[in-house]
C-alpha cells in the first residue's frame, strides 16, 4: 500500500506534536506508458492522534477529496482504508484538496496543516501511471503556539527520550566497562522485555501494565544473566578477542530481531492502558500521565541505580572491576560474579527502558535495533565504558534528537541525524568522549 | 517440492550478479578488516555512495554513464577520505561506532522526504540501467540454468561482473603481495612496531581505506544493476553485518574469500528460503501445504533466512573463525 512510504518515513519522524503534510510520490507500475491513458491518484488520508508522538495512524473513511487540473477533473470518498483511488487523464498538473467539513467528528484540520497538494504527471520520474499522496490530520489542538512557544514541549521530549536512553545504555556502558564487549545484542535485551509485557498485559492473562511489567523486566535481566552464562563466560575462558565476541553479539543481535519478527509480526501494538488519555497541562507544556509515568519512573531508577553504584559494596565492586578487573581480583573481588551481576542488572535496566519505551512508542520487533545507534552514540559520547559518562552522553544524544526536530522542522524524519552528527562532531573534538579517560592513540 | 527449481534457482542466487555484488563489498571490507585490521562497520555506506552516484547523475540529471561511473570511485575515495581524517585517529571499538553512524547518516539522508526530488526517498530511483542494457551482446531471451532462466540482462551483468570481480580479486591480490601489502598487514599485527619501522600508519591505513571503499562502492552499483532500482532499504547496517559473515566463511585475509564466502552464504541462504516457500506455499488444487501452518506459514518463513544468516554468523566465529578455507595465521580478530 502506498501509504506504507509516508508511514516508515514518519516512524522516524516522532515527537513533532501537530500535523503536517507529506506528499510522497510513487512509481505505480515500471512500465512507461503514453501520456494520454488514464492514471491513477491514490490519496490516503490518516490521522495522526496528538500525545502519542504521532505513532498512531488510523486512517480516516468517508471524507471527500476532489482533484482539479487543465485535463480533467475527479471526485472521491476515502474507504475504510482511508484510501481513495481517483482516476484521471494522464497529463499534466493537478490539485488535490480535500473536503475538511466532512472529516468525521473529533477529527480537526488546524492552521498548518495543509488540506490541497499538487500532483505533476509531467515532472520528476515520468515513467508510471500512477501516483499518490497523503494527507495527514490529527487532533493536536496546540500547533497554533509560535516557534518558541513549542520549545518548552521539544525540551520535555528531550528529556523523556534521554532518560529512557539513559536506562538503557547505563547497562551498556557497564558490560563494557566490566568486560570490554560493546554488546550489540543489548537492543534485543531491550525489545525482549517490551514483548513478555505485552503478552502479559494483551495476550495471555491480560494483566495490567504495571503488574505486566516486573516479568517483563525479569525476563530481561534472565536473558543477560543467560547471554553471560551460557556464552560471554565460556566465550572468554578460551579468551577469544573482543571483536571476535562484538561479531558474535552481532549474529546473536540479527538472529534473536528475526526470532521475534517471526512471533510478533511486524505490526507497532500498544499496551492495554494508557491509551489516547487525554494530556495535563502544566503552563506551556502537555504531558499525558502515561510519559509523565515514565519520566519519573526512569527518573527513580536512574538516580537509585547512581546511588548504588556509588555508595554500595556491589556498586563499589562493580566500580572496582570495571577500573580493573585484574586489581579488583587480587583484592578478593570474585569478578566472575561481579560481571554476572552487571548482566543481570544491566538485562534488567534495558528491560525497564524497554517497557517505558514500549509505553511511549509502542512494541514492535526492532524497537531495540531503532534506539541502538542512539545509545551506542550516548555511551561513545559520554566515554567507553563509564557509567555516568552514559548518563551525560544520553542527554547530550537525546536533547540533540529532539531539539533537531524544533530546529528543522521541515525534516523531522532526520531528527536521529542530528545525534548521529554530534557523535561525530564530539568524537572529533573530544576523542576520549565527555567523560572518558585521555589515552595515547594514534 | 519442486527440488529442481530450488536447487537451481539456489545454484543460480550463488553465482548471479547480485551475489558479485556481495563479493565486491566483501572484497573491500576483506580489505579493510583482513588485511588492514580496520573494523569497518560502515561498508554499506560506501556501497550506498556507489550505487547513488550512479544512479542519481544518470536517471536525474542525463549523464553519459562514464561520467557517473567515474563519480562512483571519486566519491567513494571521497568518503575514505572524509571517514579517515576523521575516525582513524580514534581507537578501534570508537571506529566500529562512527562509521556505523555515518553509514546510517548516509541512508536516513538517502531516505528522506526532503530529499525525494534528488533520491526518490524510500522509492528510490529507476531507470538509469539503460546503458548497460545498450551494450548486452547476449540475445534477450538469455538462457536456461537447468530449470532456472537467466534473461539476456541478467546473463550480460553476470558474466561482466564476473571478468570484473577477477580483475578486482587480481589487483587485491597483486596489492596485498606487493611490500605495500605487507605493510598492511603489518599494521594489522602491531601498528605500534609498523611506526616504529617509520611507516607512516595513517597513511596506510587512509589508502586501505580508499580502495576497500572504491571496491565496495563498485559493489553497490553492481547490486542496483541487477535490481534495476537502487533503494535505500538495500543499505542498512544488515549488509555490512553479512558482508562479515561473508568473509569470515571465506576465511578472512584471503583473496577468494569472498567468493567462496558469498557463494555458500547465498546458495544457503536461498535454499532455506525457497524451501520454506515452496513448504508453506497453498494452491487452489492443493489448499494444505507441506508444514503445518500452526509452525510457519507464507507470512513469517521469510524471517527463517536472516535467524540462520544471525545465528550463523555467531556461530562461526565462535567454532570456525578462520571459515572454511582461512588460515588461522591470518585472522584479524585480535586488532585492538
Amino acid at each position: 500500500m502506498r501509504i506504507d512510504i509516508a508511514k516508515s518515513a514518519l516512524r522516524r519522524g516522532t515527537g513533532v506534536l501537530g500535523i503536517f503534510l507529506a506528499v510522497s510520490f510513487a512509481l505505480w507500475s515500471p512500465s512507461a506508458q503514453a501520456a494520454q491513458e488514464d492514471g491513477t491518484i491514490t490519496v490516503s488520508v490518516v490521522e495522526r492522534a496528538s500525545g502519542d508522538n504521532g505513532q498512531a495512524k488510523n486512517p480516516v473513511a468517508g471524507v471527500k477529496i476532489h482533484v482539479q487540473g487543465a485535463a480533467g477533473s475527479a471526485d472521491g470518498v476515502t474507504d475504510a482504508k482511508g484510501l481513495a483511488v481517483l482516476n484521471v487523464p494522464q497529463t499534466g498538473k493537478y490539485d488535490v484538496s480535500f473536503d475538511a467539513t466532512s472529516l468525521p467528528k473529533g477529527v480537526a484540520v488546524n492552521s498548518n496543516t495543509k488540506t490541497t497538494a499538487s500532483i505533476d504527471f509531467s515532472a520528476g520520474v515520468s515513467v508510471g501511471t500512477g501516483k499518490s499522496l497523503s494527507f495527514f490530520v490529527g487532533t493536536d489542538t496546540r500547533t497554533t503556539k509560535g516557534r518558541w512557544g513549542l520549545l518548552p514541549q521539544t525540551l520535555v521530549n528531550g528529556i523523556k527520550l534521554s532518560l529512557i536512553l539513559a536506562i538503557c545504555s547505563i547497562g551498556l556502558a557497564l558490560i563494557y566497562g566490566t568486560t570490554g564487549l560493546t554488546n550489540f545484542a543489548h537492543s534485543e535485551i531491550i525489545t525482549m522485555a517490551a514483548m513478555v509485557t505485552f503478552w502479559f498485559n494483551q495476550n495471555g492473562p491480560r494483566w495490567p501494565l504495571l503488574l505486566a511489567a516486573p516479568f517483563g523486566i525479569a525476563a530481561s535481566a534472565l536473558m543477560g544473566s543467560a547471554f553471560e552464562l551460557r556464552v560471554w563466560r565460556p566465550l572468554r575462558r578460551r579468551s577469544t578477542s573482543l571483536t571476535s565476541m562484538m561479531i558474535v553479539s552481532i549474529g546473536m543481535a540479527i538472529g534473536t530481531r528475526y526470532v521475534y519478527l517471526f512471533f510478533f509480526g511486524g505490526r507497532n501494538r500498544r499496551f492495554a492502558q494508557y491509551v489516547g488519555d487525554p494530556e495535563i497541562d502544566f503552563g506551556p507544556v502537555g504531558i499525558t500521565p502515561r510519559d509523565l509515568g515514565v519520566m519519573i519512573i526512569s527518573a527513580i531508577v536512574v538516580i537509585g541505580f547512581s546511588i548504588f553504584l556509588l555508595r554500595t559494596r556491589f556498586g563499589k565492586a562493580i566500580r572496582a572491576v570495571s577500573d580493573n578487573s585484574d586489581l579488583a581480583s587480587a583484592t578478593g573481588i570474585n569478578t566472575d560474579r561481579i560481571i554476572l551481576l552487571v548482566w543481570a542488572l544491566g538485562g534488567g535496566l534495558a528491560g525497564i527502558g524497554g517497557v517505558m519505551l514500549g509505553a511511549a512508542t509502542g512494541v514492535q520487533w526492532d524497537m531495540g535495533n531503532v534506539i541502538l545507534l542512539l545509545l551506542f552514540a550516548a555511551f561513545t559520547v559520554g566515554g567507553l565504558g563509564n557509567p555516568f559518562g552514559a548518563l551525560a552522553g544520553s542527554f547530550v544524544i537525546g536533547m540533540f534528537t529532539e531539539l533537531w526536530t524544533w530546529v528543522f522542522p521541515n525534516v523531522v524524519e532526520l531528527k536521529t541525524l542530528g545525534a548521529l552528527i554530534a557523535l561525530v562532531v564530539i568524537l572529533l573534538v573530544r576523542p576520549q568522549g565527555l567523560l572518558g579517560q585521555k589515552e595515547r592513540v594514534g | 517440492m519442486n527440488w529442481g527449481l530450488i536447487l537451481s534457482n539456489s545454484v543460480y542466487t550463488a553465482i548471479s550478479a547480485n551475489a558479485i555484488a556481495y563479493m565486491l563489498v566483501a572484497t573491500g571490507l576483506n580489505v579493510h578488516f583482513g588485511y588492514t585490521g580496520l573494523l569497518n562497520f560502515g561498508q554499506a555506506g560506501f556501497a550506498a555512495i556507489g550505487a547513488y552516484s550512479l544512479s542519481i547523475p544518470i536517471s536525474r540529471f542525463n549523464w553519459p554513464w562514464p561520467c557517473a561511473v567515474l563519480l562512483v570511485i571519486v566519491s567513494a575515495i571521497g568518503l575514505a577520505l572524509l571517514l579517515g581524517f576523521t575516525t582513524l585517529r580514534l581507537r578501534a571499538d570508537y571506529l566500529a561506532i562512527v562509521t556505523i553512524a555515518v553509514a546510517e547518516i548516509i541512508r536516513l539522508s538517502l531516505n528522506s522526504v526532503r530529499f525525494t526530488w534528488l533520491t526518490g526517498g524510500n522509492d528510490g530511483l529507476q531507470g538509469f540501467t539503460s546503458f548497460m542494457e545498450k551494450i548486452n551482446p547476449f540475445p534477450q531471451q538469455g538462457i536456461w540454468l537447468w530449470k532456472q532462466k537467466i534473461d539476456g540482462y541478467r546473463l550480460w551483468l553476470l558474466v561482466s561482473g564476473w571478468v570484473l570481480l577477477m580483475v578486482v580479486a587480481t589487483l587485491v591480490y597483486l596489492l596485498m603481495r606487493s611490500p605495500w601489502g605487507r605493510v598492511l598487514r603489518s599494521i594489522r599485527e602491531d601498528e605500534d612496531a609498523a611506526r616504529s619501522l617509520g611507516k607512516n600508519v595513517f597513511a596506510y591505513k587512509l589508502q586501505s581505506l580508499m580502495i576497500g571503499g572504491a571496491i565496495g562502492a563498485i559493489g553497490g552499483v553492481w547490486l542496483v544493476l541487477d535490481k534495476q532500482s537502487s533503494q535505500p532499504g538495500d543499505f542498512a547496517t544488515t549488509f555490512t553485518f553479512f558482508s562479515y559473515t561473508i568473509i569470515i566463511l571465506g576465511g578472512v585475509a584471503r583473496v577468494k574469500g569472498p567468493v567462496i564466502g558469498t557463494m555458500i552464504f547465498l546458495f544457503v541462504i536461498q535454499l532455506v528460503d525457497i524451501s520454506l516457500q515452496q513448504a508453506t506455499k497453498t494452491t487452489p488444487s492443493d489448499p494444505s501445504p507441506v508444514l503445518p501452518t500452526w509452525l510457519i506459514d507464507q507470512n513469517n518463513y521469510a524471517q527463517l533466512r536472516f535467524m540462520v544468516a544471525g545465528f550463523a554468523l555467531a556461530a562461526l566465529v565462535v567454532f570456525r573463525p578462520q571459515g572454511i578455507f582461512g588460515d588461522k595465521r591470518e585472522q584479524a580478530f585480535d586488532v585492538h
